[in-house]
């Protein structure tokens, strides 16, 4: 291991690769920073710049994106209450209650310590889960990784926010269905390309990522407008960015437990960094004595510390799926995957073995981007809290502009834009009917690996499906997709009893 | 009136019942014939799983009316959906325009135009943060990066 994590150092602090962590960190801050975008957003924004770029150095570039995009979302969340992305909406609670007492400056501190605490610490256990994960994977079958795969797609609808369950899964079958346009690669059949030579090599990833989020999170804040709950217009007065000792001592243990918890639900298929901070918050005001829990909503240190920390441990926990077993557990992840697919590169056990550069690259830079975000956007962040009252028009614009460009500039045919526009205009549909977007991404990408793995899993059975339950462990990951299936079906049942 | 669970479950029923029937379609070869997995099997068992989804939700919804008939349609006032629906269109055109008359001509067009849409009136404004964006853009994929751009299909 001490091998690999000389590689990746070697790789990651090459001088371009710094220069991409840093520059990815500051771009992600700024449209993590923007209401209504997220990191997967600001991701695919940069999908077409990392063609150009090594891989190691993509990825390099991507994780710093990630990463700021997280931070930017919370520093909107403290400073105008109008959180960037959901995984950020808990440290709202109490940060934005902080800054109006006039400690913004204070609370950003927090927010950018706890989450510094929380990726190195969730660096630290990837950096131990993801070979041992790797090599127990080695193992793993065909029918193991669709069972695997199936897994990860029900999680994701189980996970989706309450009540969303079947839109969640009809996403997934929708991304899915999408995945089967094209040449079939196993017998060279044309499928649901209608005769259409443009559509012979299937839909892009690029093409589905940018117009289901960029071009339609755009349109979308066009066609309804965010109502600004803070001061925006004024930059607020960010005040002392210095922590007390005092105030160390009391979020020390929150961040190290919340870290932990974060990091845990990261790496499971689907939960990610949502649920990792509102569980973080709820168990730290479980856990706080009775006078502190009722400072919790009104600008409690620890309220805003807990969230931070567990959402950064769990946006890095979501990567040991991705690089161990290939298998994406996030909308964000599922686009990572794509990138390395477009690539050439497989994720998966045999990553570690084949391109050691990138798998270690890459969890060295999460570890350098934490650290950029700490020593350089922290200080930055009343400069780039600017932003946030740059003109709508404008913003609304480039991400239009870029992501058309984009995918242009990746495959030089304007047949793309159009379709793009099309699903564009879908996406934003679905979002009006309160469908979520990440499950349709997850299905597109999986589509052609559940296609592939299925088919080798039927010729290794000569065609019997009892592959799928012949193997204890095929067996038991089956059982738990099933299971984590009929989990919002029983509940929606028992609601219903409930209610009658 | 539907409310948007249901009218989103009928078009995805829409969807999938259309995918299902391209997918009994799926011409097979003649070696397929015999696998026990061919081109259209997953098609087909996607479209199985998007009906039954699909139906599920419905009858969900069914369920649900008989409790509650919460509609929970966003507050979207016409202004907005003009503007949207005007920025799909100058997407279609600005496409529509790119190899004819040049990625400089069409982006500095669609930009200014885009921010006159979204309610920007200052000509200035305009102009600023629109020609210069396209020609830095264009001088550093050209240039820096030594990617072709079309000068435009018409002029060339």
């Amino acid at each position: 291991m001490l091998d690999g994590i000389l590689l990746g150092l070697s790789t990651a602090l090459q001088w371009q690769n710094l220069l991409y962590v840093i520059a990815g960190c500051f771009v992600g801050t700024f449209i993590g920073m923007l209401p209504g975008l997220g990191p997967i957003t600001a991701i695919a924004l940069m999908i077409p710049i990392t063609y150009s770029i090594d891989p190691s150095s993509g990825m390099i570039l991507m994780a710093g994106v990630y990463y700021g995009a997280i931070f930017g979302g919370s520093t909107s969340s403290i400073l105008i209450n109008a959180p960037g992305v959901a995984g950020t909406v808990a440290s709202s609670f109490d940060g934005y209650p902080l800054a109006k007492q006039g400690m913004a400056g204070k609370a950003l501190a927090i927010a950018a310590w706890a989450s510094f605490t929380g990726g190195t610490i969730g660096a630290l256990l990837l950096m131990l889960a993801a070979p041992t994960l790797a090599k127990v994977s080695l193992s793993f079958q065909s029918a193991d990784y669709v069972a695997l795969m199936c897994l990860g797609l029900t999680a994701i609808a189980a996970f989706s926010n309450k009540g969303t369950f079947l839109k969640a899964m009809m996403m997934t079958v929708f991304g899915l269905t999408l995945s089967t346009v094209g040449i079939d690669p196993s017998s060279g059949t044309e499928r649901f390309t209608f005769g259409n030579t443009d559509l012979l090599d299937g839909i892009s990833f690029l093409l589905i990522a940018m117009s289901t989020f960029a071009l339609a999170e755009a349109l979308s804040n066009v066609l309804k407008p965010e109502v600004k709950q803070g001061n925006s217009e004024q930059p607020m007065q960010i005040g002392s960015i210095r922590l007390s000792k005092t105030e160390v001592k009391e979020i020390s243990p929150t961040i190290g437990r919340s870290s932990l918890l974060g990091f845990i639900i990261g790496v499971l298929p689907g939960a990610g960094a949502t649920i990792a901070s509102f569980m973080a918050y709820a168990a730290e005001r479980n856990l706080a004595p009775k006078a502190l829990q009722e400072k919790f909503g009104k600008g409690s240190l620890r309220g805003l510390a807990a969230p931070e920390s567990a959402n950064n441990a769990a946006c890095t926990g979501s990567f040991v799926p991705l690089l161990t077993l290939g298998i994406p557990g996030s909308g964000t992840t599922a686009i990572m995957l794509g990138a390395l697919i477009a690539y050439g590169i497989q994720p998966g056990p045999m990553l570690m073995q084949d391109n050691p550069d990138v798998f270690w690259a890459v969890i060295i830079s999460m570890y350098l981007g934490n650290i950029v975000l700490l020593i350089l956007n922290l200080p930055l962040i009343p400069y780039l809290a600017r932003v946030l009252i740059m003109p709508k028009a404008i913003l609304t614009m480039m991400i239009l502009f870029f992501s058309l460009i984009g995918v242009y500039l990746v495959s030089f045919n304007t047949f793309d834009l159009f379709m793009m526009i099309g699903f564009a205009l879908v996406a934003l549909v679905l979002r009006l009917l309160a469908f979520p977007m990440a499950p349709l991404l997850l299905g597109f990408i999986l589509g052609d690996m559940i296609e592939s793995n299925f088919r080798r899993a039927m010729m290794t059975s000569d065609g019997s499906l009892s592959i799928f339950w012949d193997k204890p462990l095929t067996l038991g990951i089956m059982l738990l997709a099933i299971v984590v299936l009929a989990m919002p079906l029983l509940s929606f049942l028992r609601l219903r009893k409930a209610a009658v | 009136m539907l409310n948007r669970d249901t009218l989103g479950a009928l078009i995805f029923l829409a969807f999938f019942t259309a995918y299902a029937v391209f997918a009994w379609q799926i011409p097979l070869l003649p070696f397929e014939e015999m696998d026990a997995v061919n081109s259209a099997s997953i098609p087909k068992v996607y479209a199985a799983l998007g009906l039954i989804f699909s139906l599920l939700a419905l009858l969900a919804q069914a369920i649900k009316r008989q409790h509650n008939s919460g509609d929970g349609w966003p507050q979207i006032n016409r202004r907005s959906i003009g503007q949207t629906a005007v920025l799909l269109l100058l997407m279609w055109v600005y496409t529509a325009l790119l190899e004819p008359i040049g990625f400089l001509l069409a982006t500095s067009a669609f930009l200014s135009a885009g921010f006159f849409i979204l309610g920007e009136r200052r000509w200035r404004v305009l102009l600023l943060a629109s020609v210069p964006v396209a020609v830095v853009f264009w001088l550093i994929v050209t240039k820096l990066l030594g990617i072709y751009l079309v000068p435009g299909e018409l002029w060339s």
